[in-house]
């Protein structure tokens, strides 16, 4: 893995004038009105807003899922508008962990299976060593006694559990969550926002959409959205 | 006038979704296409056929003679039960294309470039007053022809390249030659495409025969009878009483009889055969596109399941949301007719102008029958609307809730049957393939949809291979029979020391052996007769033939009245071994014991007969009427050139010469008679393979459409382009090497029947062989079609729009 990120130097994510414009409607609209942010390394970073407000198309900035109308998007010193379709996927697959709200394993494929599946796309890893890899991570989420099972058989925490390794699997720097807690009743969110933090302790960087006021309280830097600008950026004690 | 919302859906649907919309009506079209051409194509020809032959005036019977006069002919017309009898001159002579009389002998490289061919010439004393088997002048070709002229009939064109305007170099039986001038093309139902006798047919005068040096007597007596219900038997009985009463008495000889079942045409079993064959694959084509149909639609509804369930929850009730659906299924359909049926008018007459040149049926309609096309039409609806009556009568009453929870990657389970948990086993692949094997069986009946299929194309194109082979096997199998490069037959008999003592004169000859030869007539029970037979007199020990027994035994220098007959005679007169047969031989009816059974060598029925026997028996004295000849030289043009030596030589030292055939070019018209099936076979092949790809390429399309949402996970976790192409090719890959198992498991079987069919269409025993090398070229044909049938699909895989795809939406 190249080192993305000098420690102490830029920050690792960086978003300056970002604008983002829809034109499917009717006339077109402005989900984002020119957003400036930084992500310093290690930080876990919660996204909160009302619906509507522009927080998904934010985090699609960051992920790269969708590109900017204006604006720069810099990830751990990349500008990632300056990569084709392709080579951002395949810089995303390494860079970037991403977690759904609706897991989205795919359905085909054993749980250690959907794990080894980065290593598969981005070349991570030796193939004979993937296998072990991926236990590894499971056995971090408390999922390797489940491996060998298709997603179908698991319960949605569970099913989180697994996307939350396979998001780990290329050992991404960054893992970016659209509301992941969404579809979890709260004792099975409050495990996996447990995870959540381990995760930063062990030094990555979060950023978190969600919309459970609990969470979102205990998150260590809150971003509020209103209207597609941030309206409000809290930080809370803890490593600052 | 406002429309209500529910019809705006419709045809929103209709627009928002082009690529769905385009594969559900092309899914469509190639069904009203494939329907079109065969049985389109079929109704061309077969009202083609059904105008051109009754506009004929087919001869209920033709008698084949010593040369006659007009008194005879109008001694015929007036017997009893004749309507009208007619006569003609047949004459077959040797030809070379250009002008030649100044090259004083051709030279070799002239023989290669323009080799000698045979030519029937046809006369009539006044071919515009035929009444009985008219042909009919095409393309304002003179007619009757000229002097010096020869209009050639139309299937000429499948085996010669000459055309109005050109000229040809006849031989005459003086050894000098004469220039014929080709005056056009005339169209001759009842006469033999030249594909099938290997030989040109040409009108010309009586006078150009004599100009031909070719006499001046009639020997073709050409019957209409007044009773059009007699069937064959009747006929047959009826012909041998005038030939008995009326030709015989004034000493002319009938040498063979030609009885057709009434009102059929010689090729009639040929044609039938196609005409089942196509109708076979008309089904197979409805089956399939019925098949692909079911496949989009259900799709197609599977996609508006959740749409379903929100209008039934705001009040939409069962029939309303059905009305719509089928009105959405009807506007494909018609949609589907409006490409369809163009296209498929304009192939069909294609076709048939194919086929029909090939069977020589004459002039065609442009567009099918009305009836193929209101049935085109018929199932362009009907098929996708009774397709989708099942999918939509349970899509229409899932619960709304179900419909609405239909959420997530994936509605349908995976992981629960036999395959699923077999291919959960099968570990230490890459995952990416696992995804690509795993996917494959995902919607299991989608894929026994695509999978029947392709089998069937697959095993269909195996299987013509296999046809194929077994018709090369079977001319093999009967090239066994000859050990002998040349024949010759002379127009009388010649004495046997002679004609064998100057046939090893000429150049290249290593060995002669002469054959007496005489038509018969086999005595029926029921008082009919089969006219159209042979006595081959030949020695016991010949080593010129190689008999392949089937029963019995061959010839022994012993036997008297002993007989063995070909297969092509068993199976036509239902004869066998150790049966006693009355035969009409020189006329005399004379009792033979059949002994054997020899394989036929697709030259219809003959009978071999010990020739020391058959010499006495028709007090022949030791002549013979053809002479086989071995050659050092056994290639088509080294054989055809000594074939030319010999007719030079007895022609030269005035003995008359009927025909000379090299034994290889024999073999070879023989392969191209049988490779017509093969060539309608293969028509069907190609349209069935191509129903098949876009089967295949439809349940790609509709496999990408529904992993939409997967497509875009994979991206977001890092999958390439390269990647999700990889995928979705390497599943399209899989179900083309599933197909092409179940296609060599069922082209076993599937050769056979249709070799057998084939057999007993055209009447001759054909060898089976199984053509294991077109089962493997098809593995690498399946493979190439079924990844670039996916191509286009995985291609649009790949550009899905990870944002769009994994919307919550
Ligand atoms: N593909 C799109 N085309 C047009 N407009 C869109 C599109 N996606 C989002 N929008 C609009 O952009 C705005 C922001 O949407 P976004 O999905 O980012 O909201 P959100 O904060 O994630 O809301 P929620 O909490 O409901 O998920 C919304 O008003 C939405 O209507
Ligand atoms: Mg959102």
């Amino acid at each position: 893995m190249p080192a993305l990120v000098t420690p102490g130097s830029d920050p690792l994510i960086s978003l300056s004038s970002v604008v983002k414009t829809y034109d499917t409607g009717e006339v077109p609209f402005t989900a984002l009105k020119g957003v400036d942010l930084t992500v310093e390394p290690g930080e876990f970073v919660g996204l909160i807003g009302k619906s509507g407000s522009g927080k998904t198309t934010l985090i699609n900035m960051i992920t790269g899922i969708d590109r900017p109308s204006s604006g720069d998007v810099v990830i751990g010193g990349t500008p990632i508008q300056r990569l084709s379709e392709n080579r951002l996927a395949m810089w995303r697959g390494r860079t970037i962990g991403v977690v759904f709200q609706f897991f989205q394993l795919l359905p085909t494929l054993t749980v250690v299976e959907n794990v080894m599946l980065p290593m598969d796309f981005c070349d991570v890893h030796a193939p004979r060593e993937r296998e072990a890899f991926a236990l590894d991570l499971l056995e971090h989420v408390e999922m390797a006694d489940q491996a060998h099972k298709l997603p179908a058989a698991l319960s949605g925490g569970q099913q989180q559990r697994v996307a939350i390794a396979r998001a780990l699997a290329n050992d991404p720097p960054i893992l970016a969550a659209d509301e992941p807690t969404g579809n979890l009743d709260s004792g099975t969110a409050e495990s996996v926002f447990e995870l959540f933090e381990a995760l930063v302790e062990r030094g990555k960087t979060i950023v978190m959409v969600t919309h459970d006021g609990d969470i979102a309280a205990r998150v260590e830097r809150a971003l509020h959205v209103r209207d597609g600008e941030i309206v409000d950026d809290i930080r809370r004690g803890g490593r600052a | 006038m406002t429309i209500a919302p529910r019809w705006r859906k419709v045809a929103r649907d209709l627009l928002a979704h082009k690529l769905r919309t385009l594969l559900v009506v092309l899914s469509i079209a190639v069904g009203i296409f494939a329907i079109l051409v065969v049985m389109g194509g079929r109704g061309i020809l077969l009202d083609s056929f059904g105008t051109n032959f009754p506009k004929s005036d087919p001869a209920s019977a033709v008698l084949y003679t010593s040369p006659f006069g007009s008194e005879l002919v109008d001694r015929v017309g007036r017997s009893p039960g004749v309507a009208i009898a007619e006569g003609r001159q047949a004459a077959v002579v040797r030809y070379r294309s250009g002008d030649l009389l100044d090259v004083s002998e051709p030279p070799a490289q002239m023989t290669q470039a323009s080799p000698p061919r045979d030519i029937s010439l046809v006369a009539a004393t006044d071919w515009a007053a035929v009444q009985v088997d008219r042909v009919f002048a095409q393309g304002g070709a003179p007619w009757p022809p000229g002097r010096d002229e020869v209009v050639l009939e139309t299937s000429s064109q499948q085996i010669s390249p000459l055309a109005a305007g050109d000229v040809v170099t006849v031989d005459l039986p003086d050894g000098t030659r004469k220039l014929l001038r080709v005056a056009g093309f005339a169209h001759d139902i009842n006469a033999v495409p030249a594909m099938f006798s290997g030989r040109l047919v040409g009108y010309v005068t009586p006078q150009s025969m004599a100009d031909l040096q070719q006499g001046a007597g009639m020997n073709e007596l050409v019957l209409s009878l007044s009773d059009a219900h007699l069937d064959r038997a009747g006929v047959s009985r009826a012909v041998s009483k005038i030939r008995d009463d009326v030709v015989a008495p004034v000493g002319i000889v009938t040498y063979s009889a030609y009885v057709p079942t009434p009102g059929s045409h010689q090729l009639g079993d040929i044609f039938k055969a196609v005409s089942i064959l196509l109708l076979a694959l008309g089904a197979m084509a409805l089956g399939l596109s019925g098949f692909l149909v079911v496949n989009t639609v259900s799709a197609l509804l599977a996609q508006q399941m959740k749409q379903l369930g929100i209008m039934k929850a705001v009040g939409g009730r069962v029939s309303q949301i059905t009305a719509m659906l089928l009105t959405l299924v009807a506007v494909y359909g018609g949609l589907a007719i409006l490409i369809g049926l163009p296209l498929g008018s304009y192939w069909a007459s294609w076709f048939a102008r194919f086929a029909g040149g090939l069977l020589d049926f004459g002039p065609a309609a442009a567009t099918p029958p009305l009836y193929t096309i209101v049935l085109a039409v018929a199932v362009g609806f009907l098929v996708p609307l009774i397709a989708a009556a099942f999918p939509i009568h349970t899509g229409t009453r899932v619960s709304v809730v179900n419909a609405l929870n239909a959420t997530g990657m994936d509605s349908q389970r995976f992981g629960h049957s036999l395959i699923d948990r077999a291919l959960g086993r099968l570990r230490g692949l890459p995952r990416p393939t696992a995804l690509s094997l795993r996917n494959t069986f995902r919607k299991k009946g989608r894929l026994a949809l695509t999978l029947a299929t392709l089998v069937l194309a697959t095993s269909v194109v195996m299987s013509v291979g296999s046809v194929r082979g077994s018709i090369l096997k079977t001319v093999s199998d009967v090239s066994q029979w000859w050990n002998y490069d040349v024949e010759v037959n002379f127009a009388q008999p010649e004495s046997a020391t002679l004609v064998q003592r100057e046939a090893l004169k000429v150049r290249g000859v290593t060995g002669a052996e002469g054959w007496l030869v005489t038509a018969a007539a086999l005595k029926r029970g029921d008082g009919s007769e089969n006219d159209q037979l042979s006595v081959v007199g030949l020695p016991p020990r010949t080593r010129f033939v190689t008999p392949a027994i089937v029963t019995g035994r061959w010839l022994r220098d012993t036997d008297s009245n002993a007989v063995v007959v070909n297969t092509d005679l068993v199976k036509s007169e239902n004869l066998s071994v150790g049966q006693t047969v009355k035969l009409h031989v020189h006329g005399a009816d004379r009792q033979f014991r059949i002994v054997g059974v020899v394989r036929g060598q697709l030259m219809g029925p003959v009978f071999f007969a010990n020739q020391s026997y058959l010499s006495a028996l028709i007090g022949s004295q030791g002549s013979v009427t053809r002479v086989l000849v071995r050659t050092d030289d056994h290639t088509i043009a080294g054989q055809d050139g000594t074939a030319d030596q010999l007719q030079r030589h007895f022609t030269d030292m005035g003995v008359a010469v009927a025909g000379v055939q090299g034994e290889a070019s024999n073999a070879a018209d023989l392969a191209n008679q049988l490779g017509i099936l093969v060539t309608f076979l293969i028509v069907m092949a190609v349209i069935l393979s191509a129903v098949g790809v876009i089967g295949l390429t439809g349940t790609m399309i509709i496999n990408v459409l529904e992993s939409t949402r997967e497509i875009g996970v994979m991206r977001a976790i890092g999958a390439s382009h390269a990647s999700i192409f990889k995928v979705f090719v390497t599943e399209g890959f899989t179900i083309g090497l599933l197909a092409w198992l179940g296609g060599a498991a069922l082209s076993w079987p599937m050769s056979y029947a249709l070799v057998r069919l084939l057999e007993s269409a055209v009447g001759i025993p054909l060898s089976f062989e199984f053509s294991w090398q077109v089962v493997v070229a098809c593995l690498f044909v399946v493979s190439a079609i079924s990844a670039a049938a996916s191509l286009l699909p995985a291609y649009n895989a790949s550009q899905v729009s990870v944002r769009d795809a994994i919307a919550y939406e």
